[in-house]
């Protein structure tokens, strides 16, 4: 959305390599910036920024919009692939487990499962089913529908950081092979989240030939 | 609804009902939807430790978490929120998540984790509400508690460590509260003039870290500094949680109530400013000293009061 030129790898020890332990990062010149909130202070720091046009309310919205995304989808998203028994079984171990060979790639699978419960558990969603996950991710897209409304973007003409935020993580449910697709389905019901992101993706990755996997496809 | 709603939580102190977070959320939203609440200080349970409390308990259910009992007081119609629009209500959710994001793991640190702050305050205050033995099992158990939620949702693999947290923490409470200051700017509550569940929840949060007496303090400071938000927090005070000390509204009296609420906190407004600034002069001995109408000072606190003003 900047117009900046990235090149896009990907490697199996990305965790390992970045320096907060987390993906995505990003490598320029001699500098290794990780995490979204980081990276936009990085790119800000150099010049670009998307949300130089908001006041200080707006700003505070968007910080919060933020943090809903975080706390509600990231966690669900998290749940999902890792304590849900079907799904992990069939998916997540496989994937995860695939670039090393046996038997590290189910030992680093299980490490992964038990670190993600054990945060489940710290923050009290150690005890959900998957009903209320699913409920919990249903409020956060009203909201975020209700919130962006009629509008192409968040805050009305340009897209910003919330926008590229919402884009990934529903493209990124919409998009993938689950063995319930219930998840999939929550999002569907909401006709302006999904014409958003048809819309960012149209505008921002099919000129780059970047359509790999495509929303019309689901 | 005829059915008695009883709700099982910490006790109070330091002028407020409830001196945990939680509890608090819970029972201002009760305030401002006119539910009849029972109020129970509870004292020995093991599910203080587990993170259960607040509880609320009707005839056949049992509800445990704030969020839930939110929603249930709201399909029992007590609803707060009965007046905002879907966007306002989006909002309160997306302003809901950036507190438990981003000021919650530092009012756990401060209260739980910070160890003069635990040692001087909290954990007497606690151990002082359970009976022997438990006394000395819970604090602790709570304290680790908050300190594996904070290392859990902070800390970044593979450094699970607290001191490089603390700093991003208090870094993000402190930006929360002023987003939050910003967002009120100066309106009495944060969507006009009626509290909804965003005030219940801000209030529940940001009263205790106002009020409690805590050796450590420079998030409070810097509470203070934000004196829209303390505004807020005394005035939710006054109205709500001085006309029925017991802590119970008939909800017959609802209407009665909200215009006797409305006169008192004009009233309030005046005397709140005067207690303010007294009790920022007496408690921050380090600000300059500012001119105040002396006339509410007795002898021995003016005398008092220049010796604070004198020492470091």
């Amino acid at each position: 959305m900047c117009n900046l030129p990235i090149k896009v790898v990907c490697r199996a020890n990305a965790e390992y390599m970045s320096p907060s332990g987390k993906v995505p990062f990003i490598h320029v010149g001699n500098q290794v910036v990780s995490e979204l909130g980081p990276i936009v202070q990085f790119v800000k720091a150099k010049g670009h920024s998307l949300s130089d046009g908001l006041d200080e309310v707006q700003k505070a919205e968007m910080k919060a919009y933020m943090e809903l995304v975080n706390n509600m989808l990231l966690t669900a998203e998290l749940y999902l692939q890792w304590c849900d028994e079907a799904t992990v079984g069939e998916i997540t171990h496989a994937r995860y487990g695939s670039p090393y060979p046996w038997p590290l790639n189910h030992i680093l699978a299980y490490q992964k499962q038990w670190e993600v419960k054990r945060k489940m558990k710290a923050i009290g969603w150690g005890n959900k089913t998957l009903d209320q996950v699913l409920e919990d991710v249903d409020q956060c897209c009203q909201a975020l529908s209700q919130r962006l409304g009629t509008q192409p973007y968040f805050f009305n003409k340009q897209p910003t950081e919330l926008d590229a935020l919402v884009f990934g993580h529903l493209f990124t449910i919409l998009t993938t092979q689950l063995t319930n697709d219930e998840l999939c389905e929550k999002v569907k019901n909401y006709s302006n989240l999904l014409a958003f992101c048809r819309r960012i993706e149209q505008r921002y990755f099919e000129d780059r030939g970047k359509g790999s996997s495509s929303i019309r496809s689901s | 609804m005829a059915a008695p709603l009883e709700l099982s939580c910490w006790g109070g102190g330091w002028g407020l009902p409830s001196v945990h977070s939680e509890s608090l959320v819970v029972m201002a939203y009760a305030k401002f939807s006119g539910a009849p609440l029972k109020v129970n200080v509870i004292d020995n349970t093991w599910r203080g430790s587990r993170g259960d409390v607040p509880i609320l308990t009707t005839e056949d259910n049992i509800v445990s978490q704030p969020a839930k009992i939110l929603n249930f007081l709201r399909k029992q119609k007590y609803n707060a929120d009965y007046e905002l629009s879907a966007k306002q209500g989006a909002d309160t959710l997306a302003y809901i998540a950036l507190i438990e994001e981003k000021l919650l793991p530092a009012v756990l640190h401060t209260f739980w984790v910070e160890s003069d702050n635990y040692f001087t305050v909290t954990k007497p205050w606690f151990a002082s509400q359970i009976p022997f033995p438990l006394s000395l099992i819970l604090p602790g158990r709570m304290s680790k508690g908050a300190l594996n939620r904070i290392l859990l949702t902070r800390g970044e693999p593979p450094l699970y460590h607290l001191r490089e947290v603390e700093a991003q923490i208090y870094r993000d409470a402190k930006e929360c509260l002023n987003l939050l200051s910003n967002r009120l700017g100066t309106s009495q509550f944060f969507f006009g003039d009626t509290p909804s569940t965003l005030d219940a929840y801000v209030f529940g949060f940001l009263a205790p870290l106002y009020k409690v007496h805590f050796p450590k303090v420079q998030l409070q400071e810097h509470l203070k500094q934000l004196s829209n938000l303390c505004r807020f927090c005394d005035d939710i005070l006054n109205s709500y949680f001085r006309l029925s000390l017991g802590g119970i509204s008939p909800a017959g009296q609802e209407t009665v109530d909200a215009n006797l609420q409305k006169l008192t906190q004009l009233v309030n407004k005046e005397s709140n400013l005067i207690e303010k600034m007294d009790d920022n002069l007496r408690q921050s001995p380090q600000l300059p000293p500012r001119k105040l109408p002396t006339l509410k000072l007795t002898p021995a606190e003016e005398e008092s009061n220049s010796l604070q003003r004198l020492s470091p």
